[in-house]
């Protein structure tokens, strides 16, 4: 599935997105701290269809993940 | 002006003209049941990080969801403050000079109460709850990201 990055994660990882195969959202988390350096190290939240989750989601792959760095608007 | 909660987006490309605060008040004049505006205007500041100026703040988003909790967040406010008339919120995004606008919350109401803790609470909510992301550039063009506290 199509993961989005931004802010920092982007910079780091070099790219707005990223295609990942994953089952679950941890699993997610695991497979992309592999392959983003510095990314077990930052802090993010993970956004499956616009929402925030902090618990283990089951993933089909058509939703829309996103990671987001600490927010800075206003 | 008017209060229907459909989806709408916050973004501006780049700063916000300061004229654009007068004509957003001008185009209220016609409602004579508001009593009172109350604006909130968030500025770039030149913050001085470790030695270093920050000359400006590049805003990126996740725009679906931020404009989704910015839905989110008026259906919240309109249910608090009924009694509100409009409820008006942009950010910019891209590069953002210091001492240019790039945030404005800005409700009108009858009274001034509930313009006034409306804005309050919705300038909080905002910083808290929309994914927008800011690099602050100094000016030898080295960066920092921003991170609301």
């Amino acid at each position: 599935m199509r993961v989005l990055l931004f802010g920092m994660i982007a910079e780091k990882a070099g790219m707005a997105e990223v295609e990942v195969t994953a089952v679950s959202t941890h699993a997610l988390k695991r497979e992309l701290q592999q392959r983003i350096p510095g990314l077990d190290r930052m802090s993010y939240a993970l956004a499956v269809d616009r929402r925030i989750v902090h618990e283990d989601v089951l993933l089909t792959g058509r939703e829309e993940v996103a990671l987001l760095p600490p927010f800075a608007g206003g | 002006m008017e209060r229907a909660h459909k989806k709408r987006d916050i973004f501006v490309e780049g700063a916000i003209p300061v004229s654009f605060i007068s004509e957003s008040i001008a185009k209220h004049a016609t409602r004579t049941d508001i009593g009172a505006h109350e604006i909130f205007l968030g500025q770039v500041r030149a913050d001085v990080i470790e030695g270093k100026t920050v000359d400006a703040i590049e805003y990126t988003a996740y725009r679906d969801m931020a404009n989704d909790q910015m839905t989110a967040i008026r259906e919240d406010a309109f249910a608090r403050w009924p009694a509100m008339t409009c409820l008006h919120v942009h950010h910019s995004q891209g590069l953002i000079k210091a001492g240019e606008l790039c945030f404005m919350v800005f409700a009108s109401a009858p009274h001034r109460q509930q313009a006034r803790e409306a804005v309050a609470f919705v300038t909080d909510e905002v910083k808290k709850r929309l994914p927008i992301f800011g690099k602050e550039i100094f000016s030898d063009h080295t960066h920092i990201w921003k991170a609301n506290t």
